[in-house]
């Protein structure tokens, strides 16, 4: 299996006659595993179940071009000339679509996880830059509070026949990006293609079960020198089509390049790239009931950076309405970002992207026009930090999406649109929440919404929702007795302790006082561990303001400030009118030893951090909470990437300092 | 409630039916009566025009496959299958034997559909007595269950060979646009050999129907071929003795227009209405059914009613539906994939003329192309315009014998022998609203 | 565009009454409905179908919880009929390229209306049309919109379940390109060199056409962010113009994305009156 490798020296070399291929296909299968490998379907290579050897592309060459493809004819003799497929092998180990949830059968409106079948595979001919991806999306999927189980489960049963190139397509560039063409690591067995078949390098235990079990001699020399000439060659023919030196750097260094809205023009944002690409593992979750949503199911399905819906927020918002802000954010990510979340990049210079853009688009013309060596390197935000935090989790502790049931045991109306649950429950996971997590809210037949926890309980939460959809508004409508399927708790939570000692202000507007709320909870209950409490709260109207009760209760205590302000007054408010910052244009504080948390929409939180700043605060001690369109919480589905982050595991809270311009300008 | 007004007073009688149902497409019927006598009887079409014959030129004939389609969402395969033949004759193309068989089973996939759509939703509430087939489940219920069932057998084949049940893609000159395999086709089958179930059920049904009486002699005519039931291809007959080739259709049949009408309507040169349709096939065409189909029209002992009494249509449709189905397993058990999906071909200035058998009859189609295969003028008559004039003699002679009936009763009474033609009226014009008039 | 002030209240909670008329089309979308055979009953069970006169007799000129509208307005009785329709509906949605674009006939509105009657008609007095065939949400306001020439059974299936059950309805406007990468599709513009709308076509038939081995010909008309200039900019290195307006000129040619191409490309085939081409164009 790949992850147990242990590394066989390269000079033990077998020799597979030509027609002994069979006999490989043979002991795959005796192994009771189903072989994937290339063939010719409709003009391409496609990697797909294959009864026999016979099915592979012998005599197959493929000539490709920047948006072009074309099968050509090749040596008979040989199967694997043609460089590398359409198909990537992610459609194995992370298919298209994969089952999530399921309603429970004797429990109507609660959902339960998919528990995922791990299945016997093997892998034949898989190039050097396939297993840098295979190994690349591992890491991706392994990462996190909790894991891909379904990738984990389909890569464990996986085992990998290597074929070194012999070929190099003009798309090429894996020597660019490091990944090949010599299979150093991730096989099982590597093979070479030779005159007269192949020479074979079990390369580990459990490659060699199976090479030993073919009782082949040992390769001669002349085999072992063409296989290595054959991928000096190919090597040579690629040459170094894109420098990286510095490139990764360059890339951040230049968000604001003329090209982007140039190639903007070109790119049809298609998605083609992105789901060809054996790297990209972004997906989006899709909903399916019954007529009476009882019976009803969740699957995951492969999405794109580059579609309109993936940057969709409640509210019909969108933070990348642009295909340039799109095409950046996936070449950016692709080649800078993935360094910081991964440890790599995240391409290894297959060239699919570029074979089959509808509109011929390279990357690599791209990326030198925009971050080549001679592009001129402004500040570079979030120079790449080692990846320490993200290593992948051994396998054994990829942790399943565990749904915990939970009671509502009372319901509170806040304001006309705004209800909040009180939950009961015992799970020791949930009560171990902290202010500013949030939890991932599932409803048979309903998208499953990130709720921000608005107080944690010694048995149980509240969450605080607001009917802005569907989903909201099935919540809203819950009454006390009713249970629903609860994720969490995820994200970072708001550095409370770290205000310790100092002053503290709290700026919340409209919802957001809800994940605000625990922090001030926080705060009360060791109210002597901190200086000056300044809580400044904003609302549309008065009608629109949330846990009136307690916020006058508060605002009642000598040791700390509260200050109100709503938008538009009605007859029955007394109080002042405007904006949040309003109220801190009016403070006599400094903000020297002041720790802000700020919760709000985007842009009365973007004109508080201006304010905030203005006395004098820290971006350090500065902390924001951002929506984004968070679908899984774990750090799988790549909806909530900004820069660097991703909003449900590295934040939804920030400092500051964290996000440079990223807080600040559209797009990113 | 029918939009129906119906003058009072003796003999003299209006009857306005705005917005026909369950039928295809909008129209209306508008009968006068004076003294008893019906004065004129108008199947009125006002199904807004969208100018096909305008549309196509200018396009090759691949495209014409998929704009000629659009006429018609329940019958697109008989338009494409019209203008891919008629672009064949005109370019010269000879395609796989394959690919004919295909496309025979691709019409019977799409007359199952139509004809379980028009006697199971359509017609039957007619018959049993309510206003639609969803209010016949409460006492029908296995009944409507298996219409249902069969109409989607039908969709099935029109979906495995065309990727879609409506607007089909796959139908091409010179072949399909891609190899369909032994495998896609056969699995067909088990649903096939269900909907033979549910088509013998049918015969069953049919038998124990008692329609409105009514009886006439009209002229029947459709395809005939030497070789099997016509769908595709064969030569036009009457009987009366007509038998053309298709491209002399317009040597022996005009269209004209009359004011209450956006379809223009065809007849006979000698002036006379035809009738075209399941009816005209079952009769003309009797020997040439299947063996399963000519057992259960024997059963049914129906055929002289199917030939003289409009209001027996549902026979002859049901018979059909046996013999699509058994068509479509035969078919299905044959079929061995063309080594190409397409053959190759190149356009070239003509007149191609073709007709072949929709599910409600014979359709007309003429293209004059040019050098480039271009459209450069273009004909298209629907089976529903040419039964236009058939519909309404038929309602000017069967009004009287129902005009001592109570108006509603009189009403539906003629708006069932409407549908009893299963008009398609989207396809005519480019079609229905019924009205009734007696005068003071 | 004119937009009744208030819509009628949703009736009851539960059982929606559901109308489908049409205007100018072929039925097909309509038909969409029978069509869903294995949940028609089941469907019926749990609305009132208060309007439909291709399936049933009752006759009902509203209030609609939900009004399906197929078919163009192409006739003056149309665009006054659609006005009232509207006016009694809560929630109305167009289904079919015909009512969310114009459909194939909205190609005669780079035409002489006059000449193309009287092409067709010996009597063109006889016959009332519009001299252009048009979407319903240039009449009044829409509330959802089915895309498709047909829709697609499993979309409707879709939006009627997410009615009953009160959720949103999955109708994704990305790209065909999508659907046919997730469905394994080898790409029939990269491999085959065919003219393919695809990637600037909004997703919805399963990729149907190049799983039938042909280029998509984009009846569910533009994607969000449809680039089609970006796309007829890579067609036209190897067609001439007017082959690529020819691809867009079909079953959506009147949505503005494509319309914007085959205006610049020359216009549709055919003859057509020029004056119909914006002179900002660069055909």
């Amino acid at each position: 299996m790949i992850d147990a490798r242990t590394s066989i020296p390269p000079s033990r070399q077998a020799f597979l006659p030509r027609d002994g291929l069979g006999r490989l296909f043979t002991a795959l299968q005796a192994d009771g595993r189903e072989v994937i490998g290339p063939t010719v379907r409709d003009g391409a290579i496609v990697y797909e179940p294959l009864d026999d050897a016979t099915a592979l592309p012998y005599g197959v060459a493929a000539r490709s071009e920047p948006g072009r493809y074309r099968l050509e004819t090749g040596d008979p003799e040989r199967a694997f000339d043609y460089g590398v497929g359409l198909t990537p092998w992610k459609r194995v180990t992370f298919p298209p679509v994969v089952p999530l949830t399921t309603t429970v059968d004797d429990e109507p409106g609660l959902v339960q996880a998919v528990v995922p079948h791990r299945r016997a595979v093997a892998l034949i001919g898989v190039r050097a830059c396939e297993l840098a991806a295979i190994a690349t999306q591992d890491r991706v999927l392994r990462a996190g509070p909790a894991g891909d189980v379904d990738h984990a489960a389909r890569q464990s049963g996986t085992l990998v026949v290597a074929v070194e190139c012999a070929a190099a397509l003009s798309t090429c560039f894996c020597t660019s990006m490091g990944t090949g063409p010599e299979v150093e690591d991730g096989a099982d067995i590597v093979l070479s293609e030779v005159d007269g078949g192949f020479t074979v390098r079990a390369r580990t235990p459990d490659g060699e079960r199976v090479v030993d079990g073919l009782s082949l001699p040992a390769a001669g020399d002349e085999p072992v020198a063409q296989a290595t000439a054959q991928v000096a060659a190919v090597r040579a023919a690629i040459g170094d089509p894109l420098p990286t030196d510095g490139l990764a750097d360059r890339l951040r260094a230049n968000p604001d390049h003329p090209r982007w809205a140039e190639v903007a023009e070109r790119c049809l944002a298609c998605t083609n790239c992105t789901l060809v690409c054996p790297t990209c593992f972004c997906t989006s979750v899709t909903v399916a009931s019954d007529l009476d949503g009882v019976a009803a199911s969740t699957e995951r399905t492969w999405d794109s950076c580059f579609t309109l819906g993936f940057g969709r927020i409640a509210g019909d918002a969108n933070f990348r309405p642009k295909v340039a802000d799109r095409y950046r954010q996936w070449l950016t990510h692709k080649f800078s970002t993935w360094w910081d979340q991964f440890g790599s990049s995240g391409c290894v210079g297959c060239g699919r992207c570029i074979t089959w853009c509808p509109v011929g688009i390279d990357v690599r013309e791209e990326l030198l026009a925009i971050a080549g060596p001679t592009e001129p390197v402004g500040p570079i935000p979030w120079p790449i930090a080692p990846a320490d935090g993200h290593a992948p989790a051994p396998l054994a502790t990829v942790a399943p999406a565990r749904y915990a049931t939970v009671h509502v045991s009372a319901v509170r109306r806040e304001t006309a649109d705004t209800i909040t649950l009180r939950l009961a429950t015992a799970d020791t996971g949930l009560l171990a929440s902290r202010p500013g997590q949030f939890v991932m809210v599932a409803q048979a037949a309903q998208t499953v919404p990130p709720i921000s926890i608005s107080r944690i309980r010694p048995d149980g939460l509240e969450l605080t929702v607001r009917n802005v959809g569907p989903a909201t508004a099935a919540l809203t409508s819950l009454g006390p007795g009713a249970r629903l399927s609860v994720r969490g708790p995820f994200g970072r939570p708001w550095p409370v302790e770290s205000a310790q000692g100092g002053d503290v202000v709290i700026v919340g507007g409209g919802i957001g006082l809800a994940p605000l709320r625990p922090v001030i909870d926080a705060i009360m209950r060791e109210r002597h561990r901190y200086r000056a409490l300044y809580v400044y709260l904003g609302a549309r109207t008065p009608r629109d303001r949330l846990f009136v009760d307690e916020v006058q209760a508060i605002a009642g205590r000598t040791d700390l400030e509260v200050a109100e302000i709503v938008d538009r007054a009605g007859p029955e408010w007394f109080g002042r009118v405007g904006v949040v910052t309003q109220l801190l244009d009016q403070a006599t504080w400094t903000g020297e030893r002041t720790t802000a948390f700020i919760c709000g929409p985007d842009r009365m939180m973007q004109a508080t951090a201006r304010a905030i700043a203005a006395r004098g605060v820290a971006v350090d001690r500065t902390w924001v909470t951002l929506e984004r369109n968070m679908a899984c919480g774990v750090g799988l589905c790549g909806h909530c990437q900004l820069g660097p982050y991703f909003v449900c595991r590295d934040g939804p809270v920030f400092s500051l300092a964290e996000l440079g311009d990223t807080f600040t300008v559209e797009g990113r | 409630m029918h939009d129906a007004v119906i003058a009072p007073g003796g003999t003299d009688l209006t009857i306005d039916v705005r917005n026909l149902t369950r039928v295809e497409g909008e129209g209306s019927l508008h009968l006068r009566v004076r003294d008893g006598m019906v004065e004129s009887a108008h199947l009125e079409i006002f199904e807004a025009p969208r100018y096909f014959e305008r549309l196509v030129v200018g396009r090759t004939m691949d495209e014409v496959i998929d704009i000629v389609a659009r006429i018609c969402g329940i019958c697109p395969v008989a338009y494409q299958m019209t203008a891919v033949h008629a672009a064949e004759a005109a370019f010269g193309v000879t395609v796989d034997p394959a690919t004919v068989a295909l496309r025979r089973l691709l019409y019977c996939g799409e007359w199952i559909e139509s004809h379980a759509l028009h006697l199971y939703l359509l017609h039957l509430p007619d018959l049993l007595g309510k206003p639609s087939a969803l209010d016949l489940v409460r006492d029908h219920r296995a009944v409507v269950e298996g219409g249902l069932r069969l109409k989607r057998a039908g969709n099935a084949i029109v979906a495995r060979i065309g990727g879609r049940a409506i607007h089909p893609v796959s139908v091409r000159v010179g072949g399909f646009s891609r190899v369909l395999t032994r495998d896609e086709i056969g699995s067909l089958r088990d649903d096939l050999v269900e909907a033979q179930r549910l088509a013998d059920a049918t015969i069953d049904l049919v038998a124990d129907l008692r329609p409105p009486t009514f009886r006439r002699e009209a002229r029947l005519v459709a395809l005939r071929s030497p070789d099997d039931y016509p769908m595709n291809h064969g030569r036009i007959v009457a009987d009366d003795g007509l038998d053309i080739p298709v491209d002399a259709w317009e040597s022996m049949f005009v269209e004209r227009q009359v004011p209450w009408s956006h379809a223009l309507q065809a007849l006979g040169r000698d002036g006379r209405p035809y009738q075209l349709g399941p009816a005209a096939r079952v009769t003309l065409d009797a020997d040439r059914l299947h063996p399963r189909a000519t057992a259960a029209l024997r059963r049914l002992d129906l055929g002289d009613r199917i030939a003289r009494e409009p209001h027996w249509s549902f026979a002859a449709r049901a018979v059909e539906l046996v013999h699509a189905v058994a068509e479509a397993i035969d078919i299905v058990d044959a079929y061995r994939p063309p080594t190409e999906a397409s053959v190759p071909w190149q356009p070239r200035a003509g007149s191609a003329a073709w007709a072949t058998e929709a599910p409600r009859g014979l359709l007309f189609q003429r293209f004059e192309l040019d050098d480039a295969g271009h459209v450069v003028n273009a004909r298209i008559v629907p089976p529903t315009s040419q039964n236009q004039a058939a519909i309404e003699a038929d309602l000017a002679a069967f009004a009287p014998t129902i005009l001592d009936r109570p108006r509603d009763e009189a009403t539906h009474l003629l708006e069932q022998l409407i549908r009893s033609y299963d008009p398609c009226i989207s396809c005519a014009t480019h079609f229905l609203d019924l009205q009734v008039e007696v005068l003071p | 565009m004119p937009a009744p002030a208030q819509r009628p209240v949703r009736t009851s909670p539960t059982r929606p009454r559901i109308g489908v008329v049409k205007l100018a089309s072929c039925d097909g979308c309509q038909l969409t409905l029978l069509d869903l055979e294995d949940e028609l009953l089941a469907i019926a069970e749990r609305v009132d179908i208060v309007e439909f006169a291709e399936a049933t007799s009752n006759r009902s000129s509203g209030p609609f919880d939900i009004l399906f509208v197929e078919g163009s307005v192409s006739t003056p009785e149309q665009a006054d009929e659609i006005i009232k329709l509207r006016a009694a509906t809560t929630t109305l949605v167009t289904i079919g390229a015909c009512a969310t674009s114009g459909g194939i006939q909205a190609l005669r509105n780079w035409t002489d209306h006059d000449a193309v009657r009287s092409m067709v008609y010996p009597d063109p007095s006889y016959v009332e049309s519009l001299a252009t065939a048009t979407p319903v949400a240039d009449h009044v306001s829409v509330d959802l919109e089915l895309r498709g020439c047909p829709i697609s059974p499993d979309q409707l299936r879709e939006l009627v379940t997410a009615v009953l059950v009160g959720r949103r309805p999955m109708l994704p406007d990305e790209a065909v390109c999508a659907e046919c990468k997730r469905r394994g599709i080898v790409c029939v513009a990269v491999a085959d060199g065919l003219t393919c709308l695809g990637p600037v076509t909004r997703t919805g038939c399963g990729a149907l056409c190049p799983a039938y081995g042909r280029g998509c010909y984009g009846c569910f008309g533009p994607r969000e962010s449809a680039n089609a200039p970006g796309l007829a900019g890579w067609l036209v290195q190897d067609r001439p113009p007017a082959e690529v307006a020819r691809s867009f000129a079909l079953f959506n040619a009147w949505s503005p994305a494509f319309r914007a191409v085959i205006d610049a490309s020359g216009g549709p085939p055919g003859p057509i009156d020029r004056a119909t081409i914006p002179e900002t164009s660069d055909a």
